[in-house]
């Protein structure tokens, strides 16, 4: 079979009926595919991370002047405003990733780029995260008196620094599996298509 | 240039160019369902860059870039990939002979054989029978065009080889 010969009746025959969707219609849709799954992500992040400290706030209104003078609500609400701000970096980085209509090796390089950028920020900031709360547990007693606190530092600082030690391990391979569920599958795919561009 | 204009600008550009949408859908889905997923997703995905088009270039290139950007990179959302695709119904020939064949019969075992490729492949081959030149195809996938030669050479090579396979049933 040569390629050729056949042209002209791949152009002829192509079981093709004129469909008669309605185009305007199909446009009203909201968007599913895996950069507009992200995104929606991504959002779903932000206004979570704005709704639990109301929530806190709210079931604590009886007792107001305590969770104000928290060292624990506020770094919670620091903790928050980071993740908020991460999650909108993210937002903004996948929303350069919905440009379809550039060449599509470089549109593939792009997203390829901006998808391993992703994924490194990812990993130091939930390493961050973990080590703000670490700090946290060991600083707070030295300016304010938990409970919840006192039966831990009654342990070993050995025994604690493994704990930590043992929570960092996890953390490495738990991200990993994570950012993988949530859009490594989607990166490979990527960067085997580039690979085959390359080719 | 107000919505309403624009509305009215994209659907006669959408419905002039309907056909090479339908042609990229078949090419890269194997179900109906699919292929009306990939249509609308396209249709989404131009109507958003729509407005970006300065008509620099055909609209025919343009949408070919948002059509097969979408469609290789989009397929993933709802499981995982059909890379390659058994075609079990197909009826297990024991001849190579294509010259009994009609241009028809040889055209359904050409897309079968397409479906087998790598997702460039694809858009290169699906291109190449469109009667794209090479400079076009070169400013919608963005290869240069020694590159797609070679490349268009090896991709004949192995269409030759799977419908060989296809012939003997394999």
């Amino acid at each position: 079979m040569e390629l050729d010969d056949l042209k002209n009746t791949w152009k002829k025959n192509q079981d093709y009926t004129s469909t008669n969707i309605n185009i305007m219609e199909l446009i009203q849709n909201k968007h599913y595919g895996p950069v507009a799954a992200l995104k929606k992500a991504f959002k779903k992040q932000m206004r979570l991370m704005i709704i639990l400290p109301l929530l806190i706030f709210a079931t604590s209104i009886n007792d107001i002047g305590k969770v104000l003078t928290s060292v624990l609500f506020w770094s919670y609400i620091a903790f928050c405003l980071a993740v908020i701000m991460f999650s909108f970096y993210n937002y903004r980085i996948v929303g350069r990733m919905e440009g379809m209509d550039g060449m599509v090796k470089s549109n593939l390089e792009l997203q390829v780029n901006l998808l391993q950028k992703r994924l490194q920020w990812n990993i130091i900031g939930l390493r961050f995260a973990l080590l703000f709360f670490v700090i946290l547990i060991e600083v707070v007693p030295y300016f304010q008196h938990y409970r919840m606190l006192d039966k831990w530092h009654a342990l070993h600082p050995l025994v604690r620094l493994g704990a930590y030690a043992a929570l960092f391990t996890l953390q490495y391979f738990v991200s990993r599996k994570l950012s993988q569920r949530k859009f490594g599958n989607h990166l490979m795919h990527l960067e085997e298509l580039v690979k085959q561009m390359q080719a | 240039m107000d919505k309403q204009e624009l509305e009215k600008q994209f659907e006669a550009h959408m419905r002039e160019h309907e056909l090479l949408l339908f042609k990229v859908c078949r090419i890269y889905t194997f179900t109906d369902v699919d292929r009306q997923d990939l249509f609308q997703d396209i249709v989404i995905q131009t109507w958003k860059a729509f407005p970006k088009f300065r008509g620099e270039s055909k609209f025919s290139t343009w949408l070919y870039r948002v059509a097969i950007n979408t469609a290789i990179t989009g397929l993933r959302r709802k499981k995982d990939f059909i890379t390659y695709y058994e075609p079990l119904s197909l009826p297990a020939h024991i001849s190579d002979d294509n010259a009994a064949k009609t241009d028809e019969e040889q055209l359904k075992q050409l897309y079968e054989a397409i479906r087998r490729l790598n997702e460039v492949e694809k858009a290169i081959v699906m291109l190449y029978m469109e009667d794209r030149s090479y400079e076009e195809m070169e400013a919608i996938l963005g290869l240069s065009q020694g590159n797609l030669r070679v490349k268009m050479n090896r991709i004949k090579e192995k269409l030759r080889q799977l419908t060989k396979e296809i012939n003997y049933g394999t």
